[in-house]
């Protein structure tokens, strides 16, 4: 018996989320029983069942985490475009009058 | 509607609502906890169909689904003898679960053709549903019937003693030739056991499992139903209580005291308040 | 890091209020003791199913036997989702099984009570599921993470069998009179075994789950809670309380803990209640003559027909 992980999916807009597992022998019957567990109230078009051992993560998740700035990386960076865009068309102002 | 329209949907509810109940005793003690969930939603799934069904009976008039379902006495019930046997265990319950469902694919899939569109529309709707039945009964006969020995030497009586019985599903129900005539059901039961016994014979052969040989699921020509419902037995047998094959006699309300018992624990809240609202 | 430092550092992770998973480093109490408790509530969930089952066969409609089946099965599923974070613990579930029907670990109170009739469903159904939400609900805040994360799910669902519950509850105070008489006759057996079922008053400073933040709040405080919310809506339908009678005081319903007789609630911490041998009894036959399917399923795939 292994532990499968369960995934299911509202449409094709959303994305698969995880919603529990499965004690089963085998894929096929993972899937028939994760359908009555996690989706027989039709919270999900679309399911998988994924073996636990072919999952893989990090043993040390603070490799997850961001070290240094990287600030540059998110829009909350570029916050000032307002004033940006108002001394750019200052400039342009300046060079037509010149 | 017609009386053989009502005769029909009948005999159908009440497998339906039998071993519905049959497999809801499992609810919080099947043997994998996963399996419990699942198997309760079969559960619900074919006591959903019972009440379904009901509703259609006499046109559909009134609150009927319990009044059919609870309010009967026991001769009254139409069901198969297969589907009131007790679950014994999970071998058992598993052969009759594997058995009952391709047969009730078998005559649903005829009936898709019946010319009732209320029956028809709702038999589209049940034959959706027991897609997934097939695929779970399909997944653990397989399972079972090749896993190790312990399994097999469960699987092969219990398969044997479910499908000496199984036959009894295609007794053919009162009135059956009218509704035949009148188009509700377009293939005679006869016909419906014969393709089931192909399909049987072919998937426990395939399984490795005893069939035919072993298990014999037959009703033999001399019982036959009459119009009027009575039994006409063979001229050998006896004329009255005559000896039925294995499993049959539920169709026209000849019931093993496996139904009794459950008949007694299932109705006597309904029926001891009569008209109370719950 | 030595254990001290890992010790340390753990306890202040849980006083910062963070969240602990299954693969962090946790000290053997902790996962010693969140282990036993989720297990305990796993073992509650598939023991509960039990007292219903008894009478989903009786329902007196086609409509409430479909949905006391899938009342039943949402609890079968809740142990599911339970045991499954108990054995990421590190315990199997078979162990976990055995340790159930040989009476080494326990199952909530009210589980371990017969049923009788329909009034038996709407009391569970309402007021021990309404008990149960309020213990859960509390527990929605707790330090394990995967524990959390099922009890969201059951709690959602348990709200769901919370207005089952009162359905079925309206809907025979509005009935015959047999049926409120059925009503009151149920209460009066359930309600000192919900009274139990929130456990004396917590000594905090011994409580090493509180301590971890795994609980987060007392017993007494929870069945304030429970009684205050409960107590009106039970009087309001004309329904009496029998002993440990609740009074008024203060805006809230009290019971006095001298009213409260204990002496049930521990039989049953020795596995001793009314319906232990029997319920667990009929477990113990159903694993003892079910282990060829636990074998089945152990192959690891079926072989090509």
């Amino acid at each position: 018996m292994e532990v499968y992980e369960v995934f299911r999916r509202g449409g094709h807009r959303e994305p698969f989320e995880h919603c529990g597992n499965v004690i089963a022998p085998d894929a096929d019957l993972a899937l028939l029983l994760a359908k009555e567990c996690f989706l027989r109230r039709q919270e999900g078009q679309h399911l998988w069942v994924v073996a636990r051992s072919d999952i893989h993560f990090f043993s040390d998740e603070s490799l997850l985490e961001l070290a240094a700035d990287k600030s540059y990386r998110f829009a909350s960076a570029y916050r000032d475009v307002v004033g940006k865009r108002e001394r750019a068309h200052e400039r342009v102002r300046e060079l037509q009058a010149s | 509607m017609s009386d053989s329209f009502d005769a029909l949907v009948t005999a159908l509810a009440d497998d339906e609502l039998i071993i519905g109940h049959r497999h809801s005793e499992w609810t919080g003690y099947a043997p994998h906890i996963e399996e419990d969930v699942a198997f309760a939603s079969i559960a619900q799934d074919e006591i959903g169909h019972a009440s379904s069904l009901y509703s259609l009976v006499g046109g559909g008039s009134g609150p009927q689904v319990d009044a059919l379902a609870l309010g009967r006495q026991p001769e009254a019930y139409r069901n198969a003898v297969l589907c009131e046997r007790p679950n014994r265990d999970w071998a058992f319950t598993l052969a009759r679960h594997w058995l009952y469902d391709h047969a009730d694919d078998i005559r649903l899939e005829a009936l898709e053709q019946t010319s009732d569109s209320k029956l028809q529309q709702l038999v589209t709707k049940i034959r959706r549903e027991e897609r997934y039945h097939l695929l779970h009964a399909d997944y653990w006969m397989k399972r079972v019937a090749q896993g190790p020995v312990d399994a097999r030497s469960k699987i092969i009586p219990a398969m044997s003693a479910a499908f000496a019985e199984a036959g009894g599903l295609f007794e053919p129900f009162e009135q059956e030739d009218q509704a035949l005539d009148e188009g509700w059901l377009p293939l005679p039961s006869s016909v419906l056991l014969a393709r089931f016994m192909n399909w049987a014979t072919s998937a426990l052969d395939e399984l490795g499992l005893p069939g035919g040989s072993e298990a014999e699921a037959v009703i033999p020509a001399e019982f036959v139903a009459s119009s009027s419902g009575d039994l006409i037995a063979g001229e050998d047998a006896p004329v009255e209580e005559p000896v039925l094959p294995a499993g049959v006699g539920g169709r026209r309300g000849r019931h093993t005291s496996d139904l009794a018992g459950m008949w007694a624990e299932m109705t006597t809240q309904y029926r001891e308040n009569e008209g109370a609202r719950w | 890091m030595t254990y001290e430092e890992k010790l340390a550092s753990f306890t202040s992770r849980i006083d910062a209020g963070e969240k602990v998973e299954a693969e962090d480093w946790m000290p053997d109490d902790f996962r010693k003791g969140v282990l036993k408790f989720i297990e305990m509530h796993a073992n509650s969930e598939i023991m509960g199913a039990l007292p219903e089952r008894e009478c989903l066969p009786a329902a007196p409609s086609l409509k409430r036997k479909m949905s006391l089946c899938a009342k039943i099965q949402d609890e079968v599923g809740h142990s599911q989702l339970l045991y499954r974070v108990a054995e990421d613990l590190g315990k199997s579930r078979d162990a976990m099984y055995q340790d159930l029907i040989t009476g080494k670990s326990k199952f909530h109170n009210v589980f371990h009570y017969p049923v009788h009739h329909w009034g038996d469903v709407a009391i569970i159904g309402w007021l021990i599921d309404g008990a149960a939400l309020v213990t859960q609900a509390a527990l929605l805040e707790s330090s394990y993470a995967p524990y959390t994360r099922v009890l969201k799910r059951i709690c959602s669902e348990e709200q769901l069998h919370l207005r089952h519950g009162e359905d079925i509850t309206l809907e025979m105070s509005s009935g015959t009179e047999k049926q409120r008489a059925m009503f009151q006759e149920a209460l009066d057996r359930w309600w000192l075994p919900i009274i139990h079922f929130f456990g004396p008053r917590t000594v905090v400073e011994k409580d090493l789950l509180l301590r971890w933040k795994v609980k987060t709040r007392t017993n007494e405080d929870l069945r304030q809670e429970f009684l205050d919310r409960y107590v009106p809506k039970i009087t309001e339908l004309g329904y009496s309380l029998p002993v440990p009678v609740p009074f008024r005081q203060d805006g809230h319903w009290l019971i006095r803990d001298e009213d409260i007789d204990w002496r049930p609630l521990d039989a049953i911490k020795r596995n001793d209640g009314p319906e232990t041998a029997r319920r667990l009894g009929a477990r113990k036959e159903m694993y003892d003559t079910h282990r060829w399917v636990r074998e089945a399923l152990a192959e690891p795939s079926v072989r090509a027909a």
